[in-house]
């Protein structure tokens, strides 16, 4: 007899935003967001609580991996920024950051969301244009032919993630294993078409970071110490391989549902043994060398292939596999120490960070100014053009003027608020009045300071405080004026200590960003299954 | 999910630290003291001696906690050495830190200022550094035993206990108590100047074998393994050279480290003093080197000392005497696998290894047994015959006879019925046999290594193994079961064991663990060929660098002014500066802690504050000598040429410096101040999962929930 149980009526949510709750859960996770923001941003320990593993952490993907969020409004945004996350590796903080700067700045102005979104997608136009455009005051080709701009973009990911532990002199160190494995994924003889290489990263916890190296090729780890004695011997220069995939290992394939019955006496393990062997034999009239498998190999096949003086390593595993099957193409080893294991693990994320950002890079061969500098230029420019000419921008979208200068003022201060984010000593923001740079200055100091004594160097590095600038305070109302591009070559000058970001993940992070604030100001009612 | 603000106020997770860390105070340094655990609900209590088996004792569950346990072991699964230098300084450090916090101090500068602080103290160190050369050059053979001695030792050490085996018995026990009140004497006779400092050990021994006639030298030697004696005799000759050259060198500007260049001043100086340990893997040493040039027959390849092939076996509840070092493989047998060993002494044997069990039921790691496999008979006749495992039993002996092989290692466990119907046919099977032990053997004579009895084969047996009783007596492990150790070996293995013994069952883990510290030291220093002068010269060293650095001003434009910080157009770099001394002093105040703690434990001081003053007044000094090295350097020279010790013995130089690890020392440091570091830069703690459930509604003040 089957029981019917009535069903319980949906919840229906209207304007959710307005909701008190989810402005508060908003602002919980922008707070976790922004506080790990940037070289000196704070770290966070996760764990669950019952004494499981514990990752210190300020990095966006293990963080995001491991929140778990109820509310429908901040699974979209922390979706959004997964996906950008897994596509781009960086930037995953500035997106969110933005994100939640946007709704927060947005919401407090009483215009209807359709006009939002309107001038919101206008004003992102803007930005991805004039980044992409050539005219761009705070973007910087990538010459391949030296190293500086590489190094730099390597050095700025590592020491943007303090939780790796890194010295200066171990940043240094890092940042050239991870250009060297680059360029080491880079086939030689390229044809029209190029495509890269794997590094694997392989880990030695508990060691020196210096200890750290890069090798040519793929490391397998050999568990018996005997075949280092067959090992020096080497036919010529190449050996032949066999791989499998397949455990060796002499149990039964799967014998699906019921049962076998074999007759007393018969052993199914020999049989498969005797197979086993039969294969070795074959592997040895074919002048195979090496035996690498995925899985176990029969103790048995071992000592037969031993005698024939064939090399036979096992539990390879599946990691190995894919590198190992096209080991003809470029694949280079990362060996990675460092002295615990919590910040091995955020060494070896921002590793990959950085190989993945150097691979975009030589997609789309340059970068952006970093240190904060990118946003605060971008703001400068947004804030220059819908003041000098907003026509251009209003035409046919049939909002008004002041509706513009409303969403401007909004959209940029979010940008520079973000920036905001990269102090979390107690300091204050300042921008340049010619290249709309990113300064930073202690708190509280007197208006009528000289600068230039005060201030050293502008947050990517490029501009010193003694180039006769004239400085105000982020959070001030100035005039808006156009921010001058910098010049490459001065920029190629004086890149030894640059701090520079990946182009394309800034790009996409900010577009994601704003589309999906749109999208999370574009929702009118939560409708939620109670069954 | 739950997020906690932690430092609202003070610092949650450096207090937590320096909570846990108090708790290892008095394992640092020579005179260390055991800690009782009692568990509260079990009843249940270990003597612990060792800051890693206390922390494995606690409940570390929280995050820092967690975190703090993962500093620990990978600091000792790496060097196995360290852990508490680790621990104090965490403490000291997060105390510092927290009070740098309190002073207003932004954490980017306490987290680059000590970063930086750090890397410069390890650089100043390096001068401190003392070369380790040519130590085997200097084993002649008079010194090495011989192999007849060795073997005569370790076959049968008890049967001619030396007769005045009790008296040096009662000298050891009169040597631990005195070894402190020794020291104790040598301080109050020049209180102001002590030898303390650079040496907390101090002279433990001096007289002891002075007494003894050579042949009573040599039996104690045997029985205890204590080579020592016969080392200092050698040592005294070197230890003169060196005092020697301090002498002539004493008026020269700046005096340098000399080379070390005996393994028995080495280890002496490396045994912090722990010389009951020390001296047993100076024994292993020696036997492995012995082993080695037998093997090689020439000085081809530099001897290294190789402790993967340094094997323990501590046999509680005999005397602490009978501790000593033999070559070969000591391990326990049932009384009754030892009957068969009256019919396989004195002849080689051939040996089988396995890995794995050898058990019918077992299956190498990776195979996968089918669940749904049933076997029927096809008639009634063959139902009489004998179970599986009889006829496995029989296939295994058939196979031993077939090759000839009297002697099985096993590396998992052995099926009993097995066993007992081996020892029937005088066969000896041993199990739950250490992997590295099988590899010695397995090159030692020429076995090799299978899974299965299957796959023997003439090729894959040993010859050559003798198996003789260790001890004529049986021993009861503590159990109650009545066992005998017995000895294998075979011409050129490569292996030591050395046996631990010790009245006290609870202090039988302590033991093993001191072995332990003491071998990696000495392991790490030969492999490292360099050691710091110890005794805390390397802390003071840093203590004094620090105190100058506070007291200099940045110079721009320097590459130190960016005082570690990776971004250095940050208002933080131009604050520097005003904040360095602070975070430096804060730095220091590590060190201070660290000198003053071992100070303490040594029982120098009576308190903390004397200590200190102690240290303080030695700081003065350095500082004011414009060169701290230079000054550690000349307090070592005086100290060798006995300036220091007219009060204690008119031999002075029988006095061995005392050496310390460099790695494993700086990576200690390193790991500490991450450690602190790491907490320090955390903000809060996110609690993930269903884990937040656990929180109560009248703890959740302070959550935050997302």
């Amino acid at each position: 007899m089957s029981r019917l149980e009535a069903k319980k009526p949906s919840l229906c949510k209207s304007e959710p935003l307005t909701s008190e709750r989810v402005r508060a859960t908003l602002l919980v996770l922008k707070g976790i967001v922004a506080s790990c923001y940037g070289p000196s941003g704070r770290l966070k320990q996760l764990h669950n609580g019952l004494g499981g593993s514990v990752c210190t952490t300020s990095q966006s993907s293990a963080l995001l991996a491991n929140l778990s969020v109820t509310h429908p409004i901040l699974k979209i945004l922390t979706t959004s920024v997964q996906n950008h996350v897994s596509c781009f590796s960086d930037c995953g903080l500035f997106t969110a950051i933005l994100c939640c700067n946007l709704i927060e700045n947005v919401q407090r102005l009483d215009l209807t969301p359709t006009t939002l979104i309107k001038l919101n997608k206008h004003l992102l136009n803007l930005c991805t244009s004039y980044l992409q455009s050539e005219v761009c005051g705070c973007r910087i080709p990538v010459d391949f032919s030296s190293t500086q701009i590489l190094l730099c973009l390597v050095r700025s990911v590592l020491t943007s993630k303090p939780a790796c532990m890194l010295t200066r002199k171990e940043v240094d160190h890092i940042s050239t294993l991870i250009l060297r494995a680059f360029l080491l994924t880079i086939p030689e003889n390229a044809g029209d078409h190029i495509s890269l290489g794997s590094s694997i990263i392989v880990p030695l916890k508990g060691q020196r970071v210096v200890d750290s190296t890069v090798l040519p090729g793929i490391l397998i780890e050999l568990s018996e110490i005997r075949l280092m004695k067959i090992l020096p011997v080497k036919k010529s220069d190449s050996l032949k391989v066999a791989l499998f995939r397949v455990s060796l290992s002499g149990d039964l394939s799967d014998t699906g549902e019921g049962s076998v019955v074999v007759s007393y006496g018969v052993s199914l393990e020999n049989a498969v043994l005797d197979q086993l062997l039969n294969l070795g034999r074959q592997l040895v009239s074919d002048h195979v060398d090496l035996v690498l498998c995925q899985k176990v190999i029969h103790p048995s096949l071992k000592q037969f292939l031993g005698v024939h003086r064939v090399l036979a390593i096992d539990r390879v595993g599946a990691a190995l596999m894919e590198p190992l099957s096209k080991v003809t193409a470029t694949v280079c080893s990362l060996l990675l120490c460092n002295r615990n294991g919590t910040a091995w693990d955020e060494l070896k994320l921002t590793c990959q960070t950085a190989l993945h950002v150097l691979q975009l890079t030589i997609k789309e061969p340059c970068v952006l100014l970093g240190g904060g500098c990118t946003e605060t230029h971008l703001a400068a420019y947004i804030r220059h053009k819908t003041f000098s000419d907003p026509e251009s921008i209003l035409k046919g979208s049939g909002c008004t003027s002041t509706e513009l200068q409303l969403i401007t003022e909004a959209f940029c201060t979010a940008l520079e608020s973000l920036t905001g984010s990269l102090e979390h000593d107690g300091g204050e923001i300042l921008t340049d009045m010619k290249y709309g740079h990113f300064w930073s200055v202690q708190a509280d100091s007197p208006s009528d300071v000289n600068w230039p004594d005060l201030l050293t160097r502008c947050g990517c590095g490029l501009h010193n405080s003694r180039e006769e600038l004239s400085w105000s305070f982020l959070r001030t109302a100035r005039h808006p004026f156009a921010p001058r591009p910098c010049l490459p070559h001065e920029a190629v000058g004086s890149a030894n200590n640059l701090t520079l970001d990946c182009f394309t993940a800034k790009l996409s992070g900010l577009q994601v960003a704003v589309e999906t604030a749109n999208l999370i100001l574009d929702l009118s009612y939560v409708i939620e299954d109670k069954n | 999910m739950a997020r906690r603000v932690i430092n609202k106020k003070r610092h949650l997770g450096l207090q937590q630290l320096s909570a846990f860390a108090d708790t290892g105070r008095t394992f640092l340094g020579p005179v260390k003291s055991s800690k009782f655990i009692i568990d509260e609900e079990s009843h249940e209590s270990v003597v612990v001696g060792s800051t890693v088996r206390l922390l494995e004792s606690l409940d570390l569950s929280s995050a820092v906690g967690q975190l703090l346990s993962e500093a620990v072991q990978a600091q000792h699964n790496t060097y196995r050495t360290g852990a508490s230098t680790l621990l104090l300084l965490v403490g000291a450090w997060s105390s510092a830190v927290e009070e740098c916090l309190h002073l207003g101090v932004p954490m980017s500068l306490i987290v680059s200022g000590m970063s930086e602080g750090l890397d410069s103290c390890i650089e100043e160190v390096t001068s401190l550094q003392v070369p380790v050369h040519d130590v085997f050059a200097h084993i002649d053979s008079t010194e090495v035993f011989s192999e007849l001695e060795s073997l005569n030792v370790s076959l049968c050490p008890f049967l001619q206990i030396p007769s005045n085996t009790g008296l040096i018995l009662k000298k050891h026990d009169l040597k631990d108590v005195a070894s402190q009140s020794l020291t104790t004497y040598s301080l109050s006779g020049i209180p102001v100047k002590s030898a303390k400092l650079f040496r907390p050990q101090a002279t433990v021994d001096a007289d002891k074998n002075t007494s003894q006639t050579p042949q009573t030298l040599r039996n104690s030697l045997l029985a205890g393994g204590r080579c020592r004696q016969s080392v200092l005799t050698h040592s005294r000759h070197c230890n003169r050279e060196a005092s020697d050259q301090w002498t002539s060198k004493h008026g020269a500007a700046a005096p340098q480290t000399d080379s070390c260049s005996d393994l028995g001043e080495l280890a002496a100086g490396l045994s912090h003093g722990d010389h009951s340990s020390m001296r047993l893997v100076e024994g292993a040493v020696r036997l492995q080197h012995q082993n080695t040039s037998v093997c090689q027959g020439s000085w081809t390849m530099p001897f290294t000392f190789d402790i993967s092939r340094v094997f323990t076996c501590c046999l509680p509840g005999l005397p602490e005497t009978f501790s000593c070092v033999c070559p070969g493989y000591v391990t326990v047998v049932s009384m009754f696998s030892a009957t068969v060993l009256e019919d396989l002494q004195n002849q080689p044997l051939g040996v089988v290894l396995i890995e794995g069990d050898l058990t019918e039921n077992y299956r190498h790691l990776g195979f996968n047994k089918s669940a749904n496999v049933q076997t029927v008979l096809e008639s009634m006749k063959k139902l009489q015959q004998d179970s599986s495992e009889e006829l496995w039993t029989s296939h295994v002996l058939q196979v031993l006879v077939k090759f000839n092989v009297n002697l099985v290692l096993v590396q998992g466990t052995v099926s009993e019925h097995l066993t007992a119907k081996c020892v029937h046919t005088k066969r000896l099977v041993i199990g739950s046999v250490n992997g590295s032990v099988m590899q010695a053997f397995a090159e030692a004579s020429g076995a090799v290594q299978v899974s299965y009895i299957t796959q023997v084969s003439e090729n894959s047996v040993g010859r050559g193994v003798s198996v003789t009783f260790w001890r004529s007596s049986p021993l009861d492990v503590g159990d109650g079961i009545s066992r005998m150790a017995i000895l294998l070996k075979t011409e050129g293995i490569n292996l030591v064991t050395v046996v631990l013994t010790d009245p006290v069952t609870a202090q039988m883990q302590t033991k093993e663990d001191r072995f332990w510290t003491c071998a990696y030291r000495l392991h790490c220093a030969l492999k490292e060929h360099k050691v710091f002068l110890g005794g805390g010269a390397v802390e003071f060293l840093c203590l004094s660098h620090l105190q100058i650095l506070m007291e200099q001003p940045l110079n721009k434009g320097d590459q130190i002014c960016s005082g570690g910080l990776h971004n250095t157009s940050s208002w933080l770099a131009s604050s520097l500066a005003l904040y360095r001394p602070t975070v430096l002093k804060c730095l220091a105040d590590g060190w201070h802690k660290y000198l003053s703690t071992v100070v303490c434990n040594t029982a120098n001081y009576s308190s903390e504050f004397e200590a200190r003053t102690f240290i303080q007044h030695h700081l003065q000094n350095a500082t004011d000598s414009g060169s701290p090295s230079s000054y550690i350097l000349n307090e070592y020279s005086k100290l060798n040429s006995g300036v220091f010790n007219s009060g204690i013995s008119n031999k002075p130089e029988q006095i061995p410096r005392v050496y310390d690890i460099v790695t494993p020392k700086i990576e200690a440091w390193r790991r500490a101040l991450d450690l602190v570091l790491l907490v320090l830069q955390t903000d809060s703690e996110i609690i993930t999962g269903s884990g937040h459930t656990q929180i109560k509604s009248q703890e959740s003040e302070g959550f935050l929930f997302l």
